[in-house]
Parts: structure tokens; C-alpha cells; sequence
């Protein structure tokens, strides 16, 4: 299976269609035909292009996981069950201003604060949510507009629109923050270079969020509206074990729902998920687990990843620990689960387990491991 | 010529079929005439009114063909002769009054019907044969085989018509209306002055001339046939119905209309004028059946040429048989033969080649490579899909429907309708359009669609109309759905203009056929009455009209109006309200077959004033077609169509 050679109706026939869209907006503002509405795609018109940007970085089309690997790390396809690594351990904002607006220790927004202040980084590519808690891909470019960035939506937001949206001519240095199916779309981005978009040579960092799920917007916010009023609504979370809760807080009180209510709403795309700790970014962070509330977990992947925690260190906005050799294991395992769930699902999908859909360039060692699993 | 209505008995002067129609009608002395129009007998309703004032003649635009039926039909009542207008598709729309017409008579004064069909559906959507539904009706029927005829058969039907009592419909094609003639033209009248008055019920005994009410049927039906008995007999003599060829003809071509040139050429190219005779028909209808009768004595094969449907063919193949045994040794060619097609145009060459094959003969009237050499030059020629023009409106209110649709996500469509935005079925309008019938019937089968919630169906629906069709026949459709609480959205693509058939004025316009102020009747205020949700849009605001469609879509319930005002660009030039704006493509910044756009503005988007230079690989403005309307600006995703204000 080749990537090559394929435009929007393959896009819209053997992913949009297939139930298969994570939402990540690579898609979008490629050309004029390609729409994020409603928290689905939009395919306006037929496209006659044989090869399209929207097809070759779909994460959700045959991706070869090694030249992407080779792209971004300059080794080949990492078999580590969190991907390439150099480094894991928990942090914590110190910084008050930001642990307020933040999910748990604030970790991402304070390395990106740090990062627009030193001017490695000259904007922000990230997700906002707007008044009625629809969330978008935004372009932050000081920090207060990246503190209005803080907190989790989740839900998928089409972020990489707004790096689609950059006029190609850019030169601004930039920062993309974004699950693992985005972060996997960034890739294929770097790796076979856009037509009509920023270079991706300016995207200085990429910082991954660990990912569970994401609800898809054109499905759960109907229920939202049910709940609350969304424009009242300050922060969404889901407390960790024992708790078996979606949280809504508004201004006013904390609404509660039980984990089930709310699984109708997530992507069923997401049963495909392969990367739950964005293998592909510099450094992906989550929150560290319900014994170390207010910290997070950070795995280092590269240099530029290394060299902005190790600047955040000195100037001493964050403070980190090791994590815990239960909490890693826990953590590999998680993911290794992720990775098996998924390809039961892809080969169940497929009825083949030589057609993994997406999962391309696979060693053959990593794939009978997993399939065998 | 000065004016159609140019008092100089017997000059000779070129006249379209149309305006001899007019003229005819003229001669006659009506008094009023009505019509709505329609393609292809639009330009006969103002070629009356252009000298309404001088002949003292009322000429309206009717709001439809039934209306205008009716305002015909009163002032024949009142003793004033009249002339209604109508393409084929009007008949339908009328055909309730002149059933009825036909019950009651229709008084002093006589009352002509020119319908013109359309072979080969050139204007029009469909390639319905008029003469079956006169025939149903029962009414007397001519058909004209050119200009002159046109006239001087119009002229003499008032004659018939009064001698009856009955509707008269002359009946044309689209080559008679649009072909210009030499005609000889007549004496106008001498008197202008009409005195309009509706009878008195005097005798209670015979109340017939003074009271047009039908029933008890059976006693007003009885006459109505004797009435067509009558027809029969003034159309045996008429000089409208006349036969060259020999006196025994191998061939009788029964031609009528704009076939008789095609049949009197056919025999003249086959030097078959020896052995082929051809009787061409005035009065189709009823058939003048001893005329016919002789006709078919002389002669053992007998061709029927005549447009559309074979129906001067079955009217004599009815005849024949009631003449048997004289007329069994008769082989009929025609439609039912397979000799021509009851569809499509006829021609001089299908004729041609029908004869060939009936007498046995061959013909080559150019080299073998003329045809492959004309097939091979007809690929030099850029290929012309129909469009909608630079500037349309349409195209704008097309295009934020599609984008509207697409993004609301639920498979809406548009219910279609008759106008300049037919071609929504097509590219022009991005194929939208799902279903296109009668004037009207978009919303009302959107009102039907908008009621099938109960079996699932819960598709958004868009119907469309004009302004004109809105109050020819939409109006009703959408009491229907507001009444019948029917989920659904009419679009009223309001351009100021009955723009297909040739910018008549209509109820919204304010101005009457001659030209003359009118009052102009509030689409706005008529749908607020009705009881519809109403939100007016300027199409050329995409994004505010693409909102406003998907804001109105998610409302969900109930008959809703958008009105998609905008006038039509052809009418600004009319009005010489200048370009907007002075359009030009940036080089530097369209980037052509790089861009991921795929020639948006000229594969999808299409505008004629919008062109591809293949050379440089880059869009460009034609200049002679750009309207300056600005459109383009807001599709073109790299921003490269830049819009300066016109100076």
C-alpha cells in the first residue's frame, strides 16, 4: 500500500467515510474543499488532484511509521511501548498565575511561555476553547493569549487548521501542541512537505498530549448543552481512580456524570488509536495519576525537548521527580495495551491482519509481537 | 419597420412569426391581449403593447397563462375581441377555464389562443405536442406555416371563432416564431373606438349570450360538438389547407406548420416534384375530412410529416378507417411507420431520408468526406456548456447553497423550478437542483417532501423559484405548506427580472407591459402574511446568506422564506447602473496547477468572465465578459483574484 497517488475521494472514501477521522484538521485549508464544521469534515466539492496534502498527511492513511521515525528522530521505528525516549519523569508548574488556569501541573503551558519569552519560539499552535466550549485550533503569539489556551477540551479541535491557515511565505518559528493522531499528522507534515503551508523546517517544538480518548464535538456538545450551559462552563476533568466521573465545573457548581454517559460521545475513530503518548513529538506530557495530583508526566524524545525542560529547570518555573518505577510500568503497559487494542480493532475492521490500515512499516518483529498479543 | 402598427395595406415587410402573429391580431381589431410569458412566443404580448396606446388596445403581463386566459376570456364576453398568448406549458395551466370557456361559449366577440410548441425543447423542459389538449378540449385548431400565414391565419380565426362560438388556438413552433417572413401587410381597422359592455340578461328564455355559466352539462355539451361540426364544414373550403403535385401522386406528403417548408424542400432536393404531391393543412383540427377523403383517393401511399406527435396521422388513419373498403389499398408512412419520431425537431434532411426509402430512390447531395470532414471541424470549436451569465446572481445564491448543504451535513436538496435557475440541474448551478416540473412545483413538492417526517425523512429541503413563477404559481404551494405545517425552506431568487424569457415586467417590478408605472405587490409582506418566517439575503454576501441558510436549515420545522435578493446583471446593464468593481487575477500571488485549489474558479466555480491561461498556468480575467461583479474575489482561496473599486 503507497501513499502516493490519492486525492480527497480516497480521503472521504477510505477514512471520513470509514469512521476513521480523528479530527486533527491536517486536512483542512490544504485547499478550498476541505472544511472542519460542526465537528466533522466537509468535503464541498470533487477535487481532481491525484495527490493530495489532505490524503498524504491524513494520520489515518497509510502512514510508513519508520520514515517518519527516521524524519523526526533519525532512527528507525522505536518498538519501546512509548515510543522513542530518552528521558520520563514528573513535573509541576511553579508558577502560580498558570497552575490556576491548568489542567494538573501546568507543565505544557509553562515550557511554551518559556519557550515565546526566549523567542526559540515565535507562536503557539494550539487549542482554544471558545465561549460555548467549542474547541479550535488557535494561534497563540504572547503568553496571555496561550494562558487562554490552557485546560482540556476533550474533544477533538482540527488544531493543525490554524497551522494550515499561516500563509505559506511565514518564517515564524512555531510551537504546535497536539494529541498523538495530530502530532502523527505533524509528522507526515515534516516528512513530505506541503504544498501550500508554512516550511515545516519553522516547527522549532511539537509537544504531545497523552491521550485516552477524544469526544467528537458534533455528537457530544448537543449533550453538553443538556448539562449546562456551555458558556458557564470553566473547566472539564475527569479525576482519576477510584472516581469513575466526567466533571463539568461552571461558575456556580460542579456537574458530575458517570464515565458511561459519556462514552456515546467519544470518536469511534478512536477505537483505531495506536499512539496514546504522541510518539512523534519532541516531548509529550500527561497528567502523572491520581497518587501524584497537580504533577505530570513528561517523556523527553529529543534535544529541542531536553534543552527546553533543562532551561525550565534552571530557571527554576518548574520542578521534577523521578517517576516512579511502578508508575513507568504502569505506564508501559497502558500504552502496550493501547497498541493491541487497536490492532484488534484495525484487523477486525480490515479481516486481514496484513492490512493495518494506517500502522505502515512496521518491523516485522513489532508487528507479529503485537499481533500474537 | 417603423411600427407594427404602420397603416400601409398591402407593403411587404420582414416580420418575425411573433410579431406577425401580433400584427394579425392587430388587423383584427382586438381589444385586449394577455399573456405570461414564455419562449417561444415571449415577444408577441409587447409587440401589442408597444402600440397599446395608439390602437387602444389593453396589453397586460398576466400574473399566469389561466389569469390571462380569463382577462381574454371577459373581454369577449364584453363584446371585445382578444388575444391570449401562451407557450405549449401554459395550456395546462389554463386548460381548466378553457374547458370551461368551451361549455359557455365565449360571446359577441371572438377570442384566439397562439400557442407555440417547442420541438426539441429548446425553451423549455419538456416537448409537449398543444394540439392534443386542443383536441381535448375541443377547440378549433389552426396551424401556420410562416410569417405571412401566421398573420393572415390569426386575422381570419376572429372569423371562425365568432362563426362558433368557441375559443379558436392558432398554433405555431418555435422555427414559426422565431423565423422571420416577408409578410403583405393588411388593412388596421377603421374604428379604434370599442365600446366594452357585458350583455344584458334580457331573455330568460335564451339566456346563452348574455350568461357564461356551464351545466346542466349534457345540454351545453350537445352544442359544443355541433359548434366543431360547424369548424368542419368552414374548414373544407378553407384557403389555408392547399395541395401542389400531381394529380395522381405515387407519395401524398400530409404535411401541416412548420413542416410544409420542409416537405415542399425535400421533394424539390429528390426532383421527385413528378411522383410526390404535398397537402399541407391549415385547420388540423377538427380534420376537413372531405378534403382529406378526395385527397386519399388519388393515391395509394400517403406520408405524414408534421412536428412532434403524430397527430394529423391518426386523425386521417381514423378517417381511413371509417372509409373502408375504398381505402385499403393505402399504406401509411409516418410516426407509426418509424419513417420519423414523434420526438425531437423535424428537418428537411429526415424527410429527405423518410422519402428515399418510401419511393425506393437514393440520394448523395455531397461527398462521402463532408461528413467525417464536418465531424473532425466540429472539434476545432471550443466546447459551450450552457451557464449562467458573468454576474449572475443565481450562481452566487448556488453556491452558498451548496457550501450550506454540504455543511449542515443531513443530505438537504432543492426541489427546482422554472426560470434562469433551472440550470441548477446542471454545472452552472453546482447540480443542485434535485427535481424541476411545472411553474411552481418546487415548492410544491418541497411541501410534500416536508411532510414525510412521519416515514423518517428528515432531509432539509430547499425549494426554489423566482419572483415571477413565485407569484405565478408558487404563492398557493406555500399557503399549502405553512397551512399543513410542512418542514421546508423557499428561496425566492428575487433578481428583479422575468430574466429566462426576456426581462418582462412582473407584480414585483413596478411597471406594467406598456411600460407604465405600476403598484408593486410585496413578495416581503405577502409571506409574512401567509404566515412564514421571512429573512431577505443579498446572495453576493456568501458567508451572511451561507449563515442564514444553515441557521434557517436547523430551525427544522414549518414552511420558512429566505429571499435571495440581488438584481440580475443583464438588467443592470439595461438599467446602466455600472460595474462595481474593475477586476484582475495578482500572478504573483494565483498559484495556478500548484495551488491545492484544482482551478476552483474555473472548473467548479465557472463564471464565463473567469478564463484559464493555459499558457502561463494561471487564472485570468476575460475582460470582455468580466461584469465587475466581485464574486470571484470571495472563492478564490489563495486571494488572488483582487477587486479595485470601479472609478
Amino acid at each position: 500500500m503507497s501513499n502516493n497517488g490519492k486525492g480527497s475521494k480516497a480521503l472521504l472514501e477510505e477514512v471520513i467515510n470509514q469512521g476513521l477521522c480523528t479530527g486533527c484538521g491536517a486536512c483542512v485549508t490544504a485547499c478550498p474543499y476541505m472544511v472542519a464544521y460542526g465537528g466533522r469534515i466537509v468535503v464541498l466539492d470533487k477535487c481532481t488532484i491525484e495527490e493530495g496534502d489532505c490524503y498524504k498527511h491524513c494520520p489515518r492513511t497509510y502512514t510508513d511509521m519508520n520514515a517518519v521515525s527516521e524524519r523526526v528522530f533519525g532512527v528507525p521505528y522505536s518498538d519501546e511501548e512509548v515510543g522513542h525516549a530518552s528521558d520520563i519523569f514528573m513535573a509541576r508548574s511553579t508558577d502560580t498565575g498558570i497552575k490556576e488556569r491548568a489542567q494538573d501541573g501546568g507543565t505544557v503551558t509553562t515550557l511554551l511561555a518559556l519557550a515565546l519569552d526566549a523567542g526559540t519560539i515565535d507562536a503557539v499552535v494550539c487549542t482554544k476553547m471558545d465561549e460555548d466550549k467549542v474547541a479550535r485550533g488557535y494561534v497563540a503569539r504572547s503568553r496571555e493569549e496561550l494562558l487562554e489556551c490552557a485546560g482540556s477540551s476533550y474533544e477533538a479541535s482540527f488544531v493543525l487548521e490554524a497551522y494550515r491557515a499561516i500563509p505559506k511565505e511565514s518564517t515564524e518559528k512555531l510551537a504546535v501542541v497536539g494529541l498523538g493522531c495530530e502530532v502523527e499528522a505533524l509528522s507526515k507534515i515534516k516528512t513530505y512537505t506541503p504544498k501550500n503551508s508554512p516550511n515545516p523546517e519553522h516547527i522549532r517544538l511539537t509537544v504531545g498530549l497523552i491521550c485516552g480518548w477524544a469526544l467528537r464535538p458534533d455528537i457530544f456538545h448537543p449533550y453538553l448543552r443538556e448539562l449546562c450551559d456551555p458558556s458557564q462552563a470553566v473547566k472539564f476533568d475527569i479525576p482519576h481512580t477510584p472516581h469513575y466521573t466526567f466533571d463539568v465545573y461552571t461558575k456556580k457548581e460542579t456537574k458530575s456524570v458517570s464515565l458511561d454517559d459519556i462514552r456515546p460521545y467519544i470518536n469511534p475513530a478512536c477505537q483505531y488509536c495506536w499512539d496514546m503518548t504522541a510518539e512523534f513529538a519532541d516531548i509529550s506530557l500527561g497528567s502523572a495519576g491520581s497518587k501524584f495530583p497537580g504533577w505530570n508526566t513528561v517523556i523527553i524524545r529529543t534535544d529541542a525537548g531536553a534543552d527546553l525542560m533543562e532551561a525550565a529547570r534552571e530557571k527554576g518555573i518548574l520542578e521534577t521527580q523521578a517517576l516512579p518505577e511502578q508508575r513507568l510500568a504502569h505506564l508501559k503497559t497502558v500504552a502496550l495495551n493501547r497498541k493491541k487494542t487497536a490492532l484488534k480493532n484495525i484487523t477486525e475492521k480490515t479481516g486481514s491482519k496484513k492490512d493495518l490500515l494506517y500502522v505502515g512499516g512496521l518491523s516485522k518483529g513489532i508487528a507479529d509481537k503485537l499481533l500474537k498479543a | 419597420m417603423a411600427s407594427i402598427a404602420v397603416d400601409e395595406p398591402g407593403t411587404t415587410v420582414l416580420l418575425m412569426g411573433n410579431e406577425a402573429v401580433a400584427r394579425g391580431a392587430i388587423e383584427a381589431g382586438i381589444g385586449v391581449a394577455a399573456a405570461y410569458p414564455g419562449s417561444p412566443t415571449s415577444e408577441v404580448l409587447p409587440t401589442v403593447a408597444g402600440v397599446a396606446k395608439e390602437m387602444n388596445i389593453h396589453a397586460e403581463w398576466s400574473v399566469n397563462e389561466k389569469v390571462s386566459a380569463e382577462v381574454a376570456g371577459a373581454a369577449s364576453f364584453s363584446g371585445i375581441r382578444s388575444l391570449c398568448i401562451m407557450k405549449q406549458n401554459g395550456a395546462n395551466v389554463a386548460a381548466d377555464f378553457i374547458v370551461n370557456a368551451n361549455m359557455t361559449g365565449i360571446g359577441e366577440a371572438g377570442m384566439v389562443i397562439f400557442i407555440s410548441d417547442d420541438p426539441g425543447g429548446m425553451t423549455s423542459n419538456n416537448e409537449e405536442d398543444s394540439r392534443t389538449i386542443t383536441k381535448w378540449f375541443d377547440n378549433p385548431l389552426l396551424e401556420a406555416s410562416n410569417a405571412q400565414e401566421a398573420k393572415d391565419m390569426v386575422k381570419w380565426a376572429y372569423e371562425v371563432s365568432e362563426a362558433v362560438n368557441l375559443i379558436v388556438f392558432v398554433r405555431g413552433v418555435t422555427r414559426l416564431s422565431y423565423t422571420k417572413g416577408n409578410v403583405v401587410l393588411g388593412e388596421l381597422p377603421k374604428e379604434k373606438e370599442k365600446k366594452a359592455y357585458f350583455p344584458d340578461l334580457w331573455d330568460m328564455y335564451n339566456p346563452t349570450k348574455s350568461k357564461f355559466t356551464s351545466g346542466p352539462f349534457p345540454i351545453f355539451h350537445k352544442p359544443l360538438h355541433e359548434k366543431l361540426e360547424r369548424a368542419r364544414e368552414i374548414f373544407e373550403t378553407s384557403t389555408f389547407n392547399r395541395y401542389v403535385g400531381p394529380e395522381h401522386p405515387e407519395v401524398l406528403i400530409i404535411t401541416c406548420g412548420a413542416c410544409t417548408s420542409y416537405s415542399i424542400e425535400a421533394v424539390e432536393e429528390l426532383k421527385a416534384g413528378d411522383r410526390v404531391g404535398v397537402l399541407k393543412l391549415g385547420t388540423t383540427w377538427p380534420l376537413p375530412e372531405k378534403l382529406v377523403s378526395k385527397h386519399l383517393a388519388t393515391t395509394t401511399k400517403v406520408f405524414f410529416v408534421e412536428e412532434m406527435d403524430p397527430f394529423v396521422e391518426r386523425s386521417v388513419m381514423e378517417l381511413a378507417a371509417s372509409l373502408l373498403p375504398a381505402t385499403s389499398e393505402l399504406t401509411f408512412y409516418g410516426k407509426r411507420s418509424g419513417h420519423l419520431t414523434p420526438y425531437n425537431e423535424q428537418s428537411t434532411n429526415l424527410v429527405i431520408n423518410a422519402l428515399m426509402d418510401i419511393l425506393g430512390m437514393s440520394y448523395q447531395p455531397r461527398d462521402l468526406t463532408y461528413d467525417q470532414e464536418a465531424r473532425e471541424a466540429v472539434t476545432l470549436v471550443p466546447n459551450r456548456p450552457i451557464n449562467m451569465c458573468a454576474g449572475c446572481p443565481h450562481r452566487a445564491t448556488f453556491w452558498a447553497i451548496k457550501r450550506a448543504l454540504k455543511l449542515d451535513g443531513r443530505n438537504g436538496l432543492v426541489t427546482g423550478d422554472i426560470g434562469c435557475y433551472s440550470m441548477g440541474f446542471a454545472g452552472p448551478g453546482f447540480f443542485q437542483s434535485r427535481t424541476m416540473h411545472a411553474m411552481g412545483s418546487g415548492a410544491g413538492v418541497a411541501s410534500g417532501l416536508g411532510s414525510l417526517k412521519q416515514f423518517g425523512f428528515d432531509q432539509p429541503v430547499l425549494a426554489l423559484t423566482g419572483d415571477s413563477t413565485f407569484y405565478h404559481a408558487v404563492m398557493p404551494a406555500l399557503v399549502n405548506g405553512v397551512y399543513n405545517n410542512s418542514n421546508f425552506i423557499l428561496l425566492i431568487l428575487d433578481n428583479s427580472a422575468t430574466a429566462m424569457t426576456g426581462f418582462q415586467p412582473h407584480p414585483g417590478t413596478g411597471q406594467l407591459a406598456t411600460g407604465d408605472p405600476a403598484a408593486v405587490v410585496d413578495m416581503d409582506a405577502i409571506c409574512r402574511a401567509m404566515g412564514a418566517h421571512v429573512e431577505v439575503c443579498d446572495p453576493f454576501d456568501l458567508e451572511d446568506t451561507t449563515e442564514t441558510l444553515l441557521r434557517m436549515m436547523k430551525e427544522d420545522s414549518g414552511a420558512r422564506v429566505i429571499i435571495m435578493r440581488h438584481m440580475c446583471q443583464l438588467v443592470k446593464v439595461k438599467r446602466k447602473i455600472s460595474a462595481k468593481y474593475k477586476m484582475h487575477v495578482d500572478p504573483e500571488l494565483c498559484l495556478g496547477d500548484a495551488c491545492g485549489c484544482d482551478r476552483l474558479c474555473t472548473r467548479i466555480f465557472g463564471c464565463p468572465g473567469l478564463m484559464w491561461d493555459a499558457k502561463a498556468g494561471k487564472a485570468a480575467i476575460d475582460e470582455a465578459l468580466c461584469v465587475g461583479c466581485g464574486l470571484c474575489h470571495d472563492i478564490c482561496p489563495a486571494g488572488a483574484i483582487i477587486r479595485e473599486e470601479a472609478i
